[in-house]
């Protein structure tokens, strides 16, 4: 049919593209073409898609595996009064479109280094969490394997809680019943962290703990480390530590918990920024403490804890809870994006792309060297150190 | 618990409202509770669920139905540098959710007048179509009706084309295959035209006909309405609405309806959307450096254009009159997947206000008075196709 086509980057290089895509992201399958090109029209460059320069494929790998690259990364671009994907990034995914058509870069090298989010449309490193020190750390093999019944969710874009829970049920079920032996076999009161990315399932997770401890007739109580930060005028944008908390209080509060008595610990009020207690670790005045009542199991909330090699000792129980990358973003569309609204799409595909690197390499990495438990939903696995082996044995 | 202590506990209200939502949306039985309190969040009043008073019931149905009401919805109204949700939007699902938690609304009364879209998370008001006038035009029912499998979207926060075609294809089939029956009755040169509102299908439909006929040795072709267009900036400093003949290079337009469908090749003006500005001048003159649009003779020759039905003029020139339908509910459930998730085309806020107040000014303005001089309507959602007494004859003689 003749008459003006609507769309201005050309439908032959989207159809070869569609056709490439489909192995590598397999809900593409699930696209019409004329949906694929819609998407594909976003990323059209000025000069058309000839205008895109490859770089060698070893150029590649090498940029992706550096901080700066990632540093670099703006997370709020604007063009006129929209944000807009970040510069290199959209320069990667032109890159990876170009070279799969031109077949500069085989699916294989594509898959391996990176996957491709259906949502954003654009490619994202893969993180390796397992280093060869995480792997050592837990003997070199999991502890238990199940089947990976996340692999579905490569054929979709959305995945609802619901699917989400079933897919993790046997290996949270197996987690579930490992901690309760632990705390049977070390006893009471103890401290459980819970670490993990951002939407990898924490909280899901958590509640089906409390529920158990509940069933077990263990009270529970919660300790969020948020309440620990000074005043954000003090913490001069320094992650959180040892010098950007209450911390002495901090490591009196879990020792006095730890003999069962009730504490009164800070209030940190996020809207404010600002602590109810000085950097005296006095209360302010006119300010109100939180307190915490004495509980057989005390979980500590937020994601550095561990690091902190002084307070390490008094944690009875380390986890690092983790979901892959892929799976997390396709969660987060739907939790950050449809539902709560909380950022603008391109400022969302703009920090999850900078972020997911940034994190791992900071915080959860180094969190897997030090932990006792991970649970890895995405690999259906679960990893626990040589100590923990024994004592569930 | 009281009601006025639900009202007061937000936490108590979302539980609430949660359990009736269920009912009136069933997908919100996919959201976790803390997910719809989330969703919620975002537009709990500033002075509590306990600050609202609901409009009796003949209030708010008078409300949603007047033209003024919408008019006055604010597309792009900004607070803090950022565009935000229409207050009256906001106003009328907050009104919504106490009724429905106090019990003053009826669940059954907020379905018959509203849908609630998910993405959205807003209530937004049922438009009618088939009107006393439209339903007389075709003669009191639709010519047949098949099991309507869209149903199932209602499970759906978001509807892709896959799922969309194949929830239509009886329907669509029996489409075209009527189309090709009026063809043969009354001959080629055709000029067909589908109007339709946004994310109805059209475009699908036309490709699914334009590869039937094809795959029928048939020659097809297509002129856009869109390319008739006079220079905006012309049309804006004379006020002119972009939807009628004034808008529009219309002598070329009728002559070249004229042309085509005696077989004649065409030259047609090319509108230019992103600076404005047509290829021809006013007096339907090429202007220097511009190219016009070259079409080709052929059997049947799409017309592309959001109203072409509205332009009485040219009516009796387009031999098939089509209007193709899909309910708001699954259109917007369409739109957010095409126009947000792949298209990435606006701002959240202006999309979700735009939607609301379109929806019923198109009805007005374009869709029911399209419906009552067309052809047939292919409704996808009540999955029918309506035809006019004239048209059901050759359909039954074929």
């Amino acid at each position: 049919m003749a008459g003006t086509s609507r769309l201005r980057s050309p439908v032959e290089f989207s159809g070869i593209l569609f056709e490439r895509m489909a192995p590598i992201n397999l809900a593409v399958r699930k696209m019409a073409l004329y949906e694929f090109c819609y998407a594909v029209e976003g990323l059209y460059p000025e000069d058309g898609w000839d205008s895109v320069q490859l770089d060698a494929q070893e150029e590649i790998e090498r940029t992706i595996r550096q901080r700066k690259y990632y540093n670099d990364i703006h997370t709020k671009p604007r063009e006129k009064d929209r944000i807009v994907l970040d510069a290199s990034i959209t320069r990667l995914t032109r890159m990876l479109f170009v070279g799969l058509v031109q077949g500069e870069y085989s699916q294989d090298w594509v898959n391996r280094l990176f996957y491709f989010d259906l949502r954003g449309f654009y490619f994202l490193p893969r993180t390796v969490y397992f280093t060869e020190a995480g792997l050592a750390h837990f003997g070199g093999e999991p502890f238990r394997t199940f089947a990976p019944r996340q692999d579905q969710f490569e054929h979709v874009q959305d995945i609802g809680y619901l699917d989400f829970r079933e897919a993790n049920r046997e290996i949270d079920q197996a987690f579930i019943e490992m901690i309760q032996n632990l705390i049977e076999a070390r006893g009471t009161p103890i401290l459980i962290t819970l670490a993990g990315p951002t939407a990898a399932g924490k909280t899901e997770i958590t509640e089906q703990l409390l529920e158990a401890f509940d069933k077990m007739g263990k009270t529970t109580t919660t300790i969020e480390m948020d309440n620990f930060l000074l005043d954000r005028d003090f913490r001069d944008n320094k992650p959180m530590g040892k010098e950007t908390t209450h911390f002495g209080l901090f490591k009196q509060c879990l020792a006095e918990i730890l003999q069962g008595k009730k504490i009164t610990i800070p209030r940190y009020d996020s809207l404010s920024a600002s602590s109810s207690h000085d950097l005296d670790g006095n209360l302010k005045p006119g300010c109100r403490p939180l307190e915490v009542e004495p509980a057989d199991i005390i979980f500590l909330e937020g994601n550095f804890p561990f690091q902190m090699d002084e307070i390490a000792g008094l944690i009875g129980i380390k986890v690092v809870y983790l979901t892959d990358d892929p799976i997390r973003l396709k969660r987060k569309w739907k939790r950050d994006i449809d539902y709560r609204k909380s950022y603008d799409p391109a400022h969302f595909r703009n920090r999850f792309f900078k972020t997911q690197f940034q994190r791992a390499e900071d915080v959860y990495r180094p969190q897997i060297e030090k932990c006792d438990i991970v649970v890895d939903t995405t690999g259906a696995a679960i990893w626990v150190t040589p100590e923990i082996r024994a004592s569930l044995a | 618990m009281f009601i006025s202590q639900t009202l007061s506990s937000p936490e108590a209200f979302s539980k609430a409202l949660f359990e009736k939502m269920k009912t009136i949306q069933p997908a919100i039985a996919d959201l976790e509770p803390y997910e719809f309190r989330y969703c919620l969040n975002n537009i709990t009043p500033e002075g509590g669920w306990a600050s609202i008073q609901p409009l009796p019931q003949a209030g708010i149905e008078q409300m949603v139905n007047s033209r003024a009401f919408y008019d006055s919805i604010q597309i792009k109204p900004k607070v803090d540098d950022h565009i935000v949700l229409d207050k009256q939007i906001v106003w009328l699902a907050h009104m919504l959710f106490v009724g429905l938690v106090t019990g003053d609304y009826p669940e059954a009364w907020v379905e018959q007048h509203f849908y609630f879209d998910i993405r959205s998370f807003f209530f937004l008001h049922r438009t009618t179509y088939f009107t006393d006038e439209v339903l007389a035009h075709f003669g009191g029912r639709p010519y047949r009706q098949f099991e309507q499998k869209q149903k199932a979207f209602e499970y759906y926060q978001g509807v892709g084309y896959k799922a969309f075609a194949e929830a239509n294809a009886e329907l669509d089939a029996l489409f075209i295959d009527s189309v090709k029956k009026i063809i043969a009755a009354i001959g080629i040169p055709v000029l067909l035209a589908i109007a339709g509102p946004t994310a109805a299908g059209k475009t699908e439909i036309v490709e699914r006909l334009n590869r039937s006929f094809e795959q029928d040795g048939c020659k097809t072709t297509s002129i856009e309405l869109d390319n008739f267009f006079t220079d905006r900036d012309y049309r804006e400093a004379r006020g002119i609405d972009s939807k009628g003949k004034e808008a529009m290079h219309f002598d070329l337009l009728m002559q070249s309806l004229e042309d085509i469908t005696h077989g004649k090749a065409l030259s047609t003006p090319r509108y230019n959307f992103i600076d404005g500005s047509s290829s021809h001048d006013l007096s339907g003159k090429l202007k220097p450096g511009r190219i016009p649009v070259e079409v080709q003779p052929a059997d049947i020759i799409f017309m592309e254009g959001n109203f072409p039905f509205l332009i009485e003029e040219i009516l009796h020139l387009i031999g098939i009159k089509v209007v193709y339908l899909t309910d708001d509910a699954v259109r917007l459930k369409r739109k957010w997947k095409r126009d947000m998730d792949y298209r990435k085309k606006y701002e959240e806020n202006y999309f979700r206000n735009r939607y609301f107040k379109e929806q019923f000014i198109m009805a007005e303005f374009a869709y029911r008075p399209q419906m009552a001089v067309c052809d047939m309507t292919v409704d996808t959602t009540g999955a029918a196709l309506w035809v006019t007494p004239e048209i059901a004859e050759i359909l039954e003689r074929g």
